[in-house]
């Protein structure tokens, strides 16, 4: 059975409130153990590094909201920023030389890979809801 | 995050201890670029006290190993914890960056 959902918001606004982001998802997580802590702060990093950096360009509020419960974590961020769908980021180069290898693309290709699924929806021309989901390994028999 | 660097003979042990997220990582890329800059272009870079990289630490690396080897030297890692390994598994890197168990033998490894 699982247990009862706790619900936990931050806000965050720019660059500078990156540790603290990340200190409140370690947070949030910690019953979920270290490996589905680790995914969500790299996954959460990730999001809210490209918001700020590709959808705001500089400083805009973000909401998160981390949901656990005894089967998996879930994390809404929503911003007010032009609207990006993940599945339009560039992919990454994951196969030249390193003096041919560029970084872009890296950010999502990382946040699908140690989540286990991720949603968009837009608001209109601004603003953008993400949803990552990462489950927590099932309890030894 | 502290970064502590050691001179092995013209090879320079660069140890970083904590996390690189999109705050620390433009400081470890000053502090790589500054070494490099000054003619120290073999570097080991010892990870044993990173148990966090992001994308942001791996554009810095990335950075710092195109100048090295643009200058005929390397960056090599040592001693990579197992998260940040599977980033830089998901990510290529393991492809274009020479990986070592030890700090001595990515040291040793420059004389090979």
């Amino acid at each position: 059975m699982n247990a009862a959902p706790v619900e936990r918001r931050f806000r965050a606004g720019s660059m500078a409130d990156l540790a603290a982001l990340l200190d409140f998802i370690d947070m949030a997580c910690d019953p979920a153990g270290a490996d589905v802590g680790f995914a969500v702060r790299l996954a959460v990093e990730e999001v809210f590094t490209n918001v700020l950096e590709h959808g705001y360009g500089g400083d805009g509020p973000v909401a998160v909201c981390v949901t656990t419960d005894g089967s998996q974590v879930r994390v809404v961020l929503e911003d007010d920023a032009p609207t990006f769908n993940p599945s339009q980021a560039p992919a990454p180069d994951l196969a030249s030389d390193a003096p041919d290898r560029e970084p872009g693309g890296l950010g999502w290709h990382l946040v699908h890979q140690v989540m286990d699924d991720v949603q968009h929806k837009s608001r209109g021309e601004r603003g953008n809801t993400y949803t990552l989901v990462k489950r927590l390994p099932a309890p030894a028999p | 995050m502290n970064i502590h660097i050691e001179p092995r003979g013209d090879i320079a042990v660069i140890a970083i201890n904590g996390s690189i997220d999109g705050l620390t990582a433009e400081e470890l890329l000053k502090t790589l670029q500054a070494h490099v800059q000054q003619g120290h272009d073999r570097l080991v870079v010892d990870l044993e006290g990173v148990a966090y990289t992001s994308s942001a630490g791996l554009r810095a690396l990335l950075a710092t190993v195109k100048e090295t080897r643009r200058r005929g030297g390397d960056l090599r890692l040592a001693r990579i914890q197992p998260n940040v390994r599977k980033v830089l598994e998901l990510s290529g890197f393991v492809t274009i960056l020479k990986v070592f168990a030890e700090v001595d033998e990515a040291v040793e490894s420059y004389g090979a």
